[in-house]
Protein backbone atom coordinates (compact mmCIF):
# COMPACT_ATOMS: atom_id res chain seq x y z
CA UNK A 1 0.00 0.00 0.00
CA UNK A 2 1.55 3.21 -1.02
CA UNK A 3 0.94 5.92 1.56
CA UNK A 4 1.77 9.60 -0.49
CA UNK A 5 2.70 13.01 1.99
CA UNK A 6 2.23 16.08 0.98
CA UNK A 7 2.90 18.85 3.55
CA UNK A 8 0.31 21.57 4.04
CA UNK A 9 2.27 24.73 5.11
CA UNK A 10 0.16 26.28 8.15
CA UNK A 11 -2.30 23.39 8.10
CA UNK A 12 -0.43 20.23 8.91
CA UNK A 13 0.31 16.88 6.10
CA UNK A 14 -1.90 14.98 4.09
CA UNK A 15 -1.28 11.66 3.35
CA UNK A 16 -3.41 9.57 0.78
CA UNK A 17 -3.65 6.30 -0.59
CA UNK A 18 -5.80 4.17 -3.07
CA UNK A 19 -7.22 1.03 -1.09
CA UNK A 20 -7.69 -2.18 -3.13
CA UNK A 21 -11.09 -1.86 -3.78
CA UNK A 22 -9.95 1.64 -5.96
CA UNK A 23 -11.44 3.83 -3.21
CA UNK A 24 -8.90 6.96 -3.11
CA UNK A 25 -8.85 7.84 0.70
CA UNK A 26 -6.63 10.74 2.45
CA UNK A 27 -6.19 12.04 6.43
CA UNK A 28 -5.35 15.51 7.25
CA UNK A 29 -2.62 14.96 10.21
CA UNK A 30 -3.74 19.35 11.35
CA UNK A 31 -1.68 20.04 13.68
CA UNK A 32 -3.86 21.12 16.36
CA UNK A 33 -4.86 17.77 16.73
CA UNK A 34 -7.61 17.76 14.55
CA UNK A 35 -7.88 14.96 11.74
CA UNK A 36 -10.02 15.03 8.66
CA UNK A 37 -10.69 12.05 6.86
CA UNK A 38 -11.27 12.52 3.14
CA UNK A 39 -12.54 10.79 0.22
CA UNK A 40 -11.97 12.22 -3.36
CA UNK A 41 -14.50 11.93 -5.87
CA UNK A 42 -13.97 9.27 -8.73
CA UNK A 43 -15.43 12.21 -11.06
CA UNK A 44 -12.88 15.14 -9.93
CA UNK A 45 -9.66 12.95 -8.46
CA UNK A 46 -8.65 16.16 -7.17
CA UNK A 47 -11.57 17.06 -5.06
CA UNK A 48 -13.20 15.59 -2.08
CA UNK A 49 -16.31 14.02 -3.15
CA UNK A 50 -16.79 14.23 1.10
CA UNK A 51 -14.76 14.84 4.33
CA UNK A 52 -15.35 14.18 7.84
CA UNK A 53 -13.92 16.77 10.51
CA UNK A 54 -12.65 14.59 13.68
CA UNK A 55 -11.96 15.93 17.11
CA UNK A 56 -8.27 14.35 18.36
CA UNK A 57 -10.86 12.09 20.62
CA UNK A 58 -12.89 10.98 17.67
CA UNK A 59 -9.97 10.50 16.40
CA UNK A 60 -8.76 7.89 18.43
CA UNK A 61 -12.25 6.41 19.16
CA UNK A 62 -12.20 5.72 14.77
CA UNK A 63 -8.67 4.29 15.64
CA UNK A 64 -10.08 1.29 18.04
CA UNK A 65 -13.20 1.10 15.69
CA UNK A 66 -10.98 0.36 12.57
CA UNK A 67 -8.90 -2.56 14.46
CA UNK A 68 -6.68 -1.51 17.41
CA UNK A 69 -3.31 0.40 17.46
CA UNK A 70 -0.51 -2.26 16.05
CA UNK A 71 0.79 -3.29 19.46
CA UNK A 72 -2.30 -4.58 19.93
CA UNK A 73 -1.86 -6.58 16.72
CA UNK A 74 1.81 -7.59 17.71
CA UNK A 75 0.76 -8.77 20.59
CA UNK A 76 -2.20 -11.06 19.08
CA UNK A 77 0.69 -12.44 16.40
CA UNK A 78 2.90 -13.09 19.78
CA UNK A 79 0.02 -15.72 21.13
CA UNK A 80 0.45 -17.56 17.66
CA UNK A 81 4.31 -17.85 18.36
CA UNK A 82 4.14 -19.32 21.70
CA UNK A 83 1.70 -21.86 22.45
CA UNK A 84 -0.67 -21.78 25.97
CA UNK A 85 0.88 -17.88 25.95
CA UNK A 86 -1.80 -15.02 27.63
CA UNK A 87 -1.68 -12.08 27.10
CA UNK A 88 -3.67 -9.56 28.31
CA UNK A 89 -4.93 -5.97 29.68
CA UNK A 90 -7.00 -4.82 32.42
CA UNK A 91 -8.33 -2.01 34.06
CA UNK A 92 -7.80 -1.70 38.06
CA UNK A 93 -10.75 -0.19 39.53
CA UNK A 94 -10.76 1.87 42.63
CA UNK A 95 -11.39 0.08 46.40
CA UNK A 96 -10.83 -3.45 44.35
CA UNK A 97 -8.59 -6.01 44.20
CA UNK A 98 -4.89 -4.18 44.07
CA UNK A 99 -5.96 -0.62 43.43
CA UNK A 100 -3.78 1.09 45.94
CA UNK A 101 -1.82 -1.86 46.74
CA UNK A 102 2.03 -3.01 45.40
CA UNK A 103 2.12 -5.36 43.14
CA UNK A 104 4.23 -7.78 45.82
CA UNK A 105 1.60 -7.27 48.04
CA UNK A 106 -0.64 -9.35 45.31
CA UNK A 107 2.34 -11.84 45.15
CA UNK A 108 1.35 -12.38 41.74
CA UNK A 109 3.80 -14.28 40.58
CA UNK A 110 3.99 -16.72 43.25
CA UNK A 111 0.74 -17.66 43.24
CA UNK A 112 -0.25 -17.49 39.33
CA UNK A 113 3.14 -17.67 37.90
CA UNK A 114 2.66 -14.71 35.74
CA UNK A 115 3.94 -11.46 35.52
CA UNK A 116 2.60 -7.69 35.12
CA UNK A 117 5.26 -6.79 32.81
CA UNK A 118 3.64 -2.80 32.01
CA UNK A 119 1.21 -0.44 33.92
CA UNK A 120 -0.24 2.26 31.38
CA UNK A 121 -1.03 5.46 33.90
CA UNK A 122 -2.73 7.63 31.69
CA UNK A 123 -0.40 8.67 28.89
CA UNK A 124 2.86 7.46 30.56
CA UNK A 125 3.57 3.86 29.95
CA UNK A 126 5.62 2.49 32.87
CA UNK A 127 7.71 -0.99 31.74
CA UNK A 128 9.21 -3.71 33.78
CA UNK A 129 7.60 -2.04 37.01
CA UNK A 130 9.28 -3.65 40.12
CA UNK A 131 6.94 -5.71 43.15
CA UNK A 132 7.41 -2.27 45.33
CA UNK A 133 4.95 -0.61 42.06
CA UNK A 134 2.19 0.98 43.72
CA UNK A 135 -1.04 0.26 41.55
CA UNK A 136 -3.82 2.96 41.64
CA UNK A 137 -7.11 3.26 40.52
CA UNK A 138 -7.42 3.63 36.47
CA UNK A 139 -4.29 2.09 35.53
CA UNK A 140 -4.01 -0.52 33.18
CA UNK A 141 -1.81 -3.65 33.78
CA UNK A 142 -0.61 -6.00 30.60
CA UNK A 143 -0.34 -8.88 32.51
CA UNK A 144 1.27 -12.29 30.70
CA UNK A 145 1.98 -16.03 31.35
CA UNK A 146 -0.36 -19.29 30.97
CA UNK A 147 -3.74 -19.24 30.02
CA UNK A 148 -4.73 -20.40 33.91
CA UNK A 149 -2.11 -18.16 35.32
CA UNK A 150 -3.52 -14.90 34.10
CA UNK A 151 -7.13 -15.68 34.80
CA UNK A 152 -6.33 -16.17 38.75
CA UNK A 153 -3.85 -12.68 38.02
CA UNK A 154 -6.70 -10.81 36.86
CA UNK A 155 -8.95 -11.86 39.11
CA UNK A 156 -6.55 -11.01 41.81
CA UNK A 157 -6.15 -7.46 40.31
CA UNK A 158 -9.45 -6.83 40.03
CA UNK A 159 -11.37 -8.79 43.04
CA UNK B 1 -22.63 63.63 17.93
CA UNK B 2 -21.03 66.67 20.18
CA UNK B 3 -19.74 64.09 22.23
CA UNK B 4 -17.35 62.91 19.59
CA UNK B 5 -16.49 65.92 17.87
CA UNK B 6 -15.31 68.37 20.57
CA UNK B 7 -13.13 70.89 18.95
CA UNK B 8 -11.22 73.56 20.99
CA UNK B 9 -13.42 72.63 23.93
CA UNK B 10 -10.91 70.25 25.93
CA UNK B 11 -7.07 70.63 25.39
CA UNK B 12 -6.68 67.07 26.48
CA UNK B 13 -8.55 64.08 25.55
CA UNK B 14 -10.64 62.99 28.80
CA UNK B 15 -10.45 59.48 29.36
CA UNK B 16 -14.44 59.34 29.13
CA UNK B 17 -14.49 60.30 25.34
CA UNK B 18 -11.37 58.40 24.57
CA UNK B 19 -13.15 55.00 25.79
CA UNK B 20 -17.11 56.14 24.04
CA UNK B 21 -15.46 56.63 20.92
CA UNK B 22 -12.83 53.56 21.44
CA UNK B 23 -16.35 51.33 22.05
CA UNK B 24 -17.90 52.75 19.47
CA UNK B 25 -14.97 51.87 16.46
CA UNK B 26 -15.52 48.40 18.28
CA UNK B 27 -18.49 48.18 18.02
CA UNK B 28 -18.56 49.09 14.73
CA UNK B 29 -16.04 46.29 13.58
CA UNK B 30 -18.09 44.02 15.19
CA UNK B 31 -21.53 44.80 13.14
CA UNK B 32 -19.27 44.68 10.76
CA UNK B 33 -17.66 40.93 11.70
CA UNK B 34 -21.46 39.95 12.08
CA UNK B 35 -22.94 40.48 8.70
CA UNK B 36 -19.60 39.83 7.06
CA UNK B 37 -19.84 36.14 8.75
CA UNK B 38 -23.96 35.98 8.15
CA UNK B 39 -23.13 36.97 4.26
CA UNK B 40 -20.29 34.43 3.76
CA UNK B 41 -17.45 37.19 3.15
CA UNK B 42 -14.48 38.13 4.56
CA UNK B 43 -14.43 41.07 7.13
CA UNK B 44 -11.63 42.79 5.58
CA UNK B 45 -13.33 44.49 3.09
CA UNK B 46 -16.06 45.68 5.36
CA UNK B 47 -13.73 47.42 8.26
CA UNK B 48 -11.82 49.13 5.40
CA UNK B 49 -15.49 50.68 4.19
CA UNK B 50 -16.19 51.30 8.08
CA UNK B 51 -12.92 53.24 8.24
CA UNK B 52 -13.55 54.92 4.96
CA UNK B 53 -16.87 56.46 6.17
CA UNK B 54 -15.77 57.44 9.49
CA UNK B 55 -12.75 59.33 8.61
CA UNK B 56 -11.74 62.74 6.59
CA UNK B 57 -15.23 64.38 5.11
CA UNK B 58 -17.31 62.27 7.55
CA UNK B 59 -20.06 63.80 9.75
CA UNK B 60 -18.20 61.95 12.95
CA UNK B 61 -14.38 62.90 14.04
CA UNK B 62 -12.85 61.03 16.24
CA UNK B 63 -10.64 63.14 18.14
CA UNK B 64 -9.86 61.55 21.28
CA UNK B 65 -9.29 58.26 20.13
CA UNK B 66 -6.93 59.18 17.13
CA UNK B 67 -3.52 58.62 18.69
CA UNK B 68 -4.57 55.68 20.75
CA UNK B 69 -6.42 53.79 17.27
CA UNK B 70 -2.63 55.38 15.80
CA UNK B 71 -0.90 52.94 17.67
CA UNK B 72 -2.98 50.04 17.89
CA UNK B 73 -2.84 49.97 14.10
CA UNK B 74 1.10 49.90 14.04
CA UNK B 75 0.71 47.12 17.50
CA UNK B 76 -1.94 44.92 14.72
CA UNK B 77 0.52 44.81 11.51
CA UNK B 78 3.05 43.55 14.25
CA UNK B 79 0.79 41.25 15.52
CA UNK B 80 -0.71 40.11 11.67
CA UNK B 81 3.09 39.12 10.77
CA UNK B 82 3.52 37.46 13.85
CA UNK B 83 0.51 35.12 13.85
CA UNK B 84 1.49 34.64 10.19
CA UNK B 85 5.36 33.88 11.00
CA UNK B 86 3.60 31.12 13.61
CA UNK B 87 1.09 29.40 11.10
CA UNK B 88 4.56 28.37 9.65
CA UNK B 89 7.95 26.14 10.83
CA UNK B 90 10.90 26.88 9.80
CA UNK B 91 11.30 23.54 7.32
CA UNK B 92 8.04 24.34 5.84
CA UNK B 93 9.77 27.69 4.55
CA UNK B 94 12.78 26.26 3.57
CA UNK B 95 11.50 23.30 2.28
CA UNK B 96 8.76 25.60 0.40
CA UNK B 97 11.82 27.90 -1.13
CA UNK B 98 13.34 25.06 -2.63
CA UNK B 99 10.90 23.25 -4.03
CA UNK B 100 8.65 26.01 -5.45
CA UNK B 101 11.24 28.86 -6.27
CA UNK B 102 10.10 28.61 -9.55
CA UNK B 103 6.48 28.87 -9.23
CA UNK B 104 7.31 31.51 -6.60
CA UNK B 105 8.83 34.00 -9.46
CA UNK B 106 6.72 33.52 -11.81
CA UNK B 107 4.07 34.65 -9.69
CA UNK B 108 5.98 37.52 -8.68
CA UNK B 109 6.71 38.86 -12.37
CA UNK B 110 3.34 38.24 -13.20
CA UNK B 111 1.26 40.35 -10.92
CA UNK B 112 4.26 42.79 -9.51
CA UNK B 113 4.48 43.77 -13.26
CA UNK B 114 0.69 45.42 -13.66
CA UNK B 115 0.93 47.22 -10.67
CA UNK B 116 4.35 48.72 -11.41
CA UNK B 117 3.71 49.47 -14.65
CA UNK B 118 0.55 50.95 -14.07
CA UNK B 119 1.86 52.99 -11.44
CA UNK B 120 4.11 54.84 -13.83
CA UNK B 121 1.15 54.91 -16.35
CA UNK B 122 -0.89 57.37 -13.53
CA UNK B 123 2.45 59.16 -13.50
CA UNK B 124 3.57 58.37 -9.97
CA UNK B 125 6.94 58.56 -8.44
CA UNK B 126 9.13 55.35 -8.67
CA UNK B 127 8.79 54.07 -5.62
CA UNK B 128 5.24 54.07 -5.32
CA UNK B 129 5.11 52.32 -8.20
CA UNK B 130 7.31 49.70 -6.33
CA UNK B 131 4.39 49.62 -4.07
CA UNK B 132 1.65 49.11 -5.81
CA UNK B 133 3.71 46.28 -7.62
CA UNK B 134 3.89 44.84 -4.19
CA UNK B 135 -0.09 45.32 -3.29
CA UNK B 136 -0.73 44.07 -6.95
CA UNK B 137 1.09 40.69 -6.00
CA UNK B 138 0.53 39.75 -2.99
CA UNK B 139 -2.25 37.45 -2.15
CA UNK B 140 -4.63 37.27 1.08
CA UNK B 141 -3.24 34.03 3.13
CA UNK B 142 -5.50 34.73 5.59
CA UNK B 143 -8.37 35.05 2.98
CA UNK B 144 -7.96 32.04 0.90
CA UNK B 145 -6.96 29.40 4.06
CA UNK B 146 -10.04 30.73 5.95
CA UNK B 147 -12.11 30.20 3.12
CA UNK B 148 -10.29 26.80 1.81
CA UNK B 149 -10.94 25.40 5.33
CA UNK B 150 -14.68 26.77 5.36
CA UNK B 151 -15.45 25.09 1.95
CA UNK B 152 -13.93 21.90 2.79
CA UNK B 153 -10.79 22.14 0.39
CA UNK B 154 -8.34 21.38 2.08
CA UNK B 155 -8.12 18.10 1.18
CA UNK B 156 -8.28 18.76 -2.74
CA UNK B 157 -5.34 18.01 -4.28
CA UNK B 158 -4.76 21.47 -6.16
CA UNK B 159 -4.95 22.99 -2.23
CA UNK B 160 -1.01 21.92 -1.64
CA UNK B 161 -0.38 23.88 -4.68
CA UNK B 162 -2.21 27.17 -3.52
CA UNK B 163 -0.66 26.81 -0.21
CA UNK B 164 2.69 26.84 -1.36
CA UNK B 165 2.34 29.42 -3.36
CA UNK B 166 1.50 31.58 -0.49
CA UNK B 167 4.53 30.64 1.53
CA UNK B 168 6.44 31.55 -1.46
CA UNK B 169 4.66 35.11 -1.41
CA UNK B 170 5.15 35.54 2.55
CA UNK B 171 8.95 34.74 1.52
CA UNK B 172 9.13 37.25 -1.11
CA UNK B 173 7.22 39.75 1.23
CA UNK B 174 10.09 38.98 4.19
CA UNK B 175 12.38 40.82 1.70
CA UNK B 176 9.91 43.11 0.07
CA UNK B 177 8.80 45.35 2.92
CA UNK B 178 13.00 45.93 3.88
CA UNK B 179 13.95 46.95 0.26
CA UNK B 180 10.54 49.21 0.49
CA UNK B 181 11.20 50.71 3.59
CA UNK B 182 14.96 51.35 1.89
CA UNK B 183 13.92 52.80 -1.66
CA UNK B 184 10.98 55.27 0.86
CA UNK B 185 14.23 57.08 2.99
CA UNK B 186 15.69 57.64 -0.36
CA UNK B 187 18.77 56.29 -0.12
CA UNK B 188 21.25 56.43 -3.32
CA UNK B 189 21.61 54.02 -4.82
CA UNK B 190 24.68 52.24 -2.99
CA UNK B 191 23.20 52.64 0.13
CA UNK B 192 20.05 51.38 -1.18
CA UNK B 193 21.80 48.28 -3.00
CA UNK B 194 23.77 47.61 0.29
CA UNK B 195 20.28 47.89 2.42
CA UNK B 196 18.77 45.59 0.07
CA UNK B 197 21.62 43.12 0.80
CA UNK B 198 21.76 43.53 3.97
CA UNK B 199 18.14 42.83 4.65
CA UNK B 200 18.35 39.48 2.74
CA UNK B 201 21.36 38.79 4.76
CA UNK B 202 19.18 39.35 8.06
CA UNK B 203 16.26 36.93 6.50
CA UNK B 204 18.37 34.42 5.75
CA UNK B 205 20.45 34.39 9.11
CA UNK B 206 17.08 34.48 10.30
CA UNK B 207 15.80 31.07 8.87
CA UNK B 208 18.93 29.49 9.11
CA UNK B 209 18.79 30.06 13.13
CA UNK B 210 15.28 29.44 13.15
CA UNK B 211 16.14 25.89 11.35
CA UNK B 212 19.24 24.93 13.89
CA UNK B 213 18.06 26.71 17.40
CA UNK B 214 14.47 27.40 16.59
CA UNK B 215 13.31 24.24 19.00
CA UNK B 216 15.30 25.12 21.71
CA UNK B 217 14.51 28.67 21.74
CA UNK B 218 10.97 27.85 21.59
CA UNK B 219 11.46 25.18 24.62
CA UNK B 220 12.93 28.22 26.35
CA UNK B 221 10.48 30.86 25.90
CA UNK B 222 7.71 28.09 26.63
CA UNK B 223 5.53 27.76 29.16
CA UNK B 224 1.41 26.53 30.16
CA UNK B 225 0.82 29.82 31.87
CA UNK B 226 -1.30 31.79 29.55
CA UNK B 227 -0.22 35.22 31.59
CA UNK B 228 3.53 34.28 31.05
CA UNK B 229 3.27 33.05 27.17
CA UNK B 230 1.63 35.90 26.55
CA UNK B 231 4.04 38.43 28.47
CA UNK B 232 7.20 36.18 26.91
CA UNK B 233 6.17 35.99 23.15
CA UNK B 234 4.36 39.76 22.98
CA UNK B 235 7.58 41.60 24.90
CA UNK B 236 10.10 39.42 21.84
CA UNK B 237 8.49 40.02 19.21
CA UNK B 238 7.76 43.87 20.05
CA UNK B 239 10.84 43.83 21.29
CA UNK B 240 12.42 42.52 18.10
CA UNK B 241 10.20 44.18 15.79
CA UNK B 242 11.63 47.81 17.08
CA UNK B 243 14.86 46.48 16.76
CA UNK B 244 14.40 45.04 13.35
CA UNK B 245 12.63 48.56 12.38
CA UNK B 246 15.41 50.55 13.77
CA UNK B 247 18.09 48.44 11.51
CA UNK B 248 15.94 49.28 8.32
CA UNK B 249 14.34 45.89 8.05
CA UNK B 250 10.92 46.29 8.56
CA UNK B 251 9.46 46.00 12.05
CA UNK B 252 6.47 43.33 10.51
CA UNK B 253 9.74 41.70 9.24
CA UNK B 254 11.02 40.91 12.28
CA UNK B 255 7.65 39.93 13.78
CA UNK B 256 7.41 37.62 10.99
CA UNK B 257 10.74 36.52 11.68
CA UNK B 258 10.04 35.53 15.30
CA UNK B 259 6.81 33.87 14.29
CA UNK B 260 8.77 31.56 12.25
CA UNK B 261 11.43 30.77 14.53
CA UNK B 262 8.67 29.72 17.50
CA UNK B 263 7.53 26.13 16.69
CA UNK B 264 6.26 23.48 18.83
CA UNK B 265 4.32 23.67 21.80
CA UNK B 266 4.69 27.58 21.93
CA UNK B 267 3.23 28.06 18.47
CA UNK B 268 0.26 26.12 19.07
CA UNK B 269 -0.70 27.77 22.41
CA UNK B 270 0.76 31.08 21.27
CA UNK B 271 -1.64 31.24 18.06
CA UNK B 272 -4.62 30.23 20.18
CA UNK B 273 -4.03 33.21 22.85
CA UNK B 274 -3.21 36.07 20.23
CA UNK B 275 -5.30 35.12 17.97
CA UNK B 276 -7.76 37.40 19.38
CA UNK B 277 -5.39 39.90 19.93
CA UNK B 278 -4.53 39.91 17.04
CA UNK B 279 -7.55 40.23 15.60
CA UNK B 280 -8.63 43.23 17.66
CA UNK B 281 -5.56 45.52 16.47
CA UNK B 282 -6.01 44.17 13.21
CA UNK B 283 -9.17 45.33 12.63
CA UNK B 284 -7.97 49.12 14.08
CA UNK B 285 -5.30 48.52 11.73
CA UNK B 286 -8.42 48.24 9.25
CA UNK B 287 -10.26 50.99 10.09
CA UNK B 288 -7.33 53.28 10.52
CA UNK B 289 -6.10 52.71 7.14
CA UNK B 290 -9.83 53.57 6.13
CA UNK B 291 -9.64 56.60 8.29
CA UNK B 292 -6.64 58.29 6.63
CA UNK B 293 -8.61 58.07 3.49
CA UNK B 294 -11.06 61.11 2.17
CA UNK B 295 -13.67 58.91 -0.08
CA UNK B 296 -14.74 61.41 -2.36
CA UNK B 297 -10.90 60.61 -3.26
CA UNK B 298 -12.11 57.40 -4.53
CA UNK B 299 -14.26 58.07 -7.60
CA UNK B 300 -11.22 59.64 -9.37
CA UNK B 301 -9.32 56.76 -9.15
CA UNK B 302 -11.85 53.45 -9.96
CA UNK B 303 -10.87 53.43 -13.28
CA UNK B 304 -7.65 52.70 -12.73
CA UNK B 305 -8.33 50.48 -9.55
CA UNK B 306 -10.79 48.23 -11.60
CA UNK B 307 -8.02 48.09 -14.68
CA UNK B 308 -5.66 46.46 -12.22
CA UNK B 309 -8.27 44.56 -10.33
CA UNK B 310 -9.17 42.70 -13.90
CA UNK B 311 -5.56 42.68 -14.93
CA UNK B 312 -3.99 41.09 -11.79
CA UNK B 313 -7.12 38.86 -11.68
CA UNK B 314 -6.13 37.25 -14.54
CA UNK B 315 -2.52 37.12 -13.98
CA UNK B 316 -2.93 34.78 -10.85
CA UNK B 317 -5.63 32.64 -12.80
CA UNK B 318 -2.81 32.29 -15.28
CA UNK B 319 -0.54 31.55 -12.34
CA UNK B 320 -2.52 29.22 -10.68
CA UNK B 321 -3.52 27.04 -13.32
CA UNK B 322 0.22 26.90 -14.65
CA UNK B 323 1.24 26.00 -11.33
CA UNK B 324 -1.60 23.55 -10.79
CA UNK B 325 -1.32 21.77 -14.46
CA UNK B 326 2.44 21.72 -13.54
CA UNK B 327 1.96 19.94 -10.22
CA UNK B 328 -0.36 17.31 -12.31
CA UNK B 329 -4.07 18.25 -11.16
CA UNK B 330 -7.01 17.99 -13.77
CA UNK B 331 -8.59 20.83 -15.03
CA UNK B 332 -11.04 21.34 -12.47
CA UNK B 333 -8.29 21.66 -9.75
CA UNK B 334 -6.98 24.01 -11.93
CA UNK B 335 -9.60 26.47 -12.15
CA UNK B 336 -10.55 26.22 -8.34
CA UNK B 337 -6.87 26.65 -7.66
CA UNK B 338 -6.07 30.08 -10.28
CA UNK B 339 -9.26 31.21 -8.66
CA UNK B 340 -8.35 30.73 -5.22
CA UNK B 341 -4.88 33.20 -6.19
CA UNK B 342 -7.40 36.25 -6.50
CA UNK B 343 -8.23 37.37 -3.45
CA UNK B 344 -6.58 40.55 -1.69
CA UNK B 345 -6.37 41.49 1.28
CA UNK B 346 -4.25 42.45 4.78
CA UNK B 347 -1.03 42.31 3.45
CA UNK B 348 -1.78 44.51 0.43
CA UNK B 349 -3.12 47.24 2.99
CA UNK B 350 0.34 46.80 4.98
CA UNK B 351 2.18 47.86 2.01
CA UNK B 352 0.17 50.92 1.59
CA UNK B 353 -0.15 51.68 4.86
CA UNK B 354 3.86 52.28 4.83
CA UNK B 355 3.40 54.29 1.65
CA UNK B 356 0.74 56.20 2.92
CA UNK B 357 2.47 56.93 5.88
CA UNK B 358 5.74 58.31 4.16
CA UNK B 359 3.40 60.12 2.49
CA UNK B 360 4.72 59.17 -1.05
CA UNK B 361 1.58 59.67 -3.31
CA UNK B 362 -2.13 60.94 -2.87
CA UNK B 363 -3.93 58.50 -5.21
CA UNK B 364 -2.05 55.45 -3.56
CA UNK B 365 -4.25 55.06 -0.66
CA UNK B 366 -7.61 55.31 -2.14
CA UNK B 367 -6.41 53.20 -5.24
CA UNK B 368 -5.39 50.46 -2.45
CA UNK B 369 -8.68 50.66 -0.60
CA UNK B 370 -10.75 50.40 -4.47
CA UNK B 371 -8.29 47.74 -4.78
CA UNK B 372 -8.89 45.66 -2.10
CA UNK B 373 -12.49 46.09 -1.88
CA UNK B 374 -12.79 44.61 -5.43
CA UNK B 375 -10.58 41.81 -5.44
CA UNK B 376 -11.27 41.04 -1.32
CA UNK B 377 -14.98 40.51 -2.60
CA UNK B 378 -14.33 39.51 -6.06
CA UNK B 379 -11.71 37.31 -5.61
CA UNK B 380 -14.05 35.20 -2.31
CA UNK B 381 -16.95 35.17 -4.38
CA UNK B 382 -14.62 33.57 -7.15
CA UNK B 383 -12.92 30.87 -5.01
CA UNK B 384 -16.61 29.93 -3.66
CA UNK B 385 -18.76 29.97 -6.91
CA UNK B 386 -16.07 27.89 -8.85
CA UNK B 387 -16.41 24.47 -8.22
Amino acid sequence: MELFETPLPGVGVRYEFTSAAGDRVGVIVRRDARRELLLYDEADPDACRDNVSLTGEEAATMVELLGGTKITERIADLRHEVEGLSIEWVTLESGRGLAGRTIGDGRIRTETGSSVVAVIRGEQSIPGPGPDFRLEAGDVALVVGSIEGVQKALRLLTT
Amino acid sequence: MTVLAAPGVLAVSSVSNILIELGAVLLVLAICGRFAARVGLPSIPLYLLAGLLLGEGSPVALEASSEFIRIGADLGVVLLLLLLGLEYTPEELSHGIRTNWLAGLVDFVASFTPGFLGGLLLGWDPVACVLLGGITYITSSGIVAKLLSDLDRLGNRETSTVLSLLVMEDIVMAVFLPVAAVLIVGASVVEASLSVLLALVVVAVALFVSLRHGARVSRVLDSTSPELLLLTVLGTTFLAAGLADKAKVSAAVGAFLIGVMLSGQIAERGRVLLSPIRDVFGGLFFIFFGLQIDPSDLPPVAVPAIALAIVTSASKVGTGWWAAKRAGVGPKGRRRAAAALIPRGEFSIVIAGIGTAAGLERDLGPVAACYVLLLAVGGSLAVRYTQ
